[in-house]
């Protein structure tokens, strides 16, 4: 899995491609553990590029959202795609984050 | 076509192995992409399964064996000699709606049951026997864009 992560002026966005599972998830921890020593707590996950994703990349992005939410802090989702979508879509996932078309239409609502 | 057959230590470092093997089997046994993707979720959440508990603190190895029945069934087993396991039994994940009250974890169960037609489990000897039973068709997903509609 690659990691893009960009800072903008309203946040941070991450753009992951490729695949999240078991194997890759914990490279997400550490650059999530990273930005949010570093103090951000704007968070957007382009999710454009990703091909594949198991629990083990859910747990992930849910663990950073729930360290992130008692700082005021947030993560939206950005463009999903058809599979990607289905495993959020059936897990909950879409009900417990705000979902958007692309990363600058999370970022236009902060 | 083929059987599959691939036997390694039941390590995290072996899960693209098992992953690509799998896949080349079932593109060579003519399942769509979009199924691939499916199946391949339900036996990596199998697997790590195995990995993460059959055999506590030791070691041991983990069969990957599947077959293509004549109408058109693709049967995958997952074999392991680890603590007796019946992931048939195991309870639903939570599917609260809150990042405050969501619990981590608990999701593995539910995406083998989910991507797969009907999951099967015996203990034989030693051995859990873990079969994913899988038919290739179109999962009936909705339009990308009416789920994104949906879902807001």
């Amino acid at each position: 899995m690659e990691i893009a992560v960009n800072k903008v002026p309203d946040g941070v966005v991450i753009a992951l491609a490729g695949r999240m599972d078991a194997v890759t998830a914990p490279k997400f921890d550490r650059v999530m553990d990273d930005l949010i020593a570093r103090g951000e707590r704007r968070i957007v996950v382009d999710l454009k590029d990703l091909e594949y994703i198991s629990s083990a990349g859910l747990q992930s992005i849910l663990a950073a959202a729930k360290r992130l939410e008692p700082e005021g802090g947030r993560i939206d989702l950005a463009a999903l795609q058809g599979p990607v979508f289905e495993v959020f879509d059936i897990s909950g996932f879409t009900s417990i984050f705000h979902i958007f078309d692309s990363p600058a239409a999370a970022l236009q609502e902060s | 076509m083929t059987s599959l057959e691939i036997a390694r230590p039941a390590v995290l470092e072996n899960l693209e192995f098992f992953i690509q093997g799998l896949s080349r089997w079932l593109a060579d046994g003519g399942m769509r992409p979009d199924c691939i993707k499916r199946v391949q979720l339900a036996v990596e959440e199998a697997l790590v399964n195995v990995f993460r508990y059959a055999y506590g603190k030791g070691s041991g190895m983990v069969l990957l064996r599947g077959r293509k029945t004549e109408d058109g069934l693709f049967l995958i087993e997952i074999i392991d000699q680890g603590v007796p396991f019946d992931i048939c039994t195991a309870p639903a994940p939570d599917l609260s709606c809150t990042i405050t009250d969501r619990k981590i974890g608990g999701l593995g169960v539910f995406f083998i049951k989910k991507m797969t037609d009907e999951i099967r489990y015996r203990r034989e000897g030693d051995s859990n026997v873990l079969t994913l039973v899988v038919r290739d068709k179109d999962p009936g997903v909705t339009p990308f864009k009416d789920k994104m509609a949906q879902a807001r």
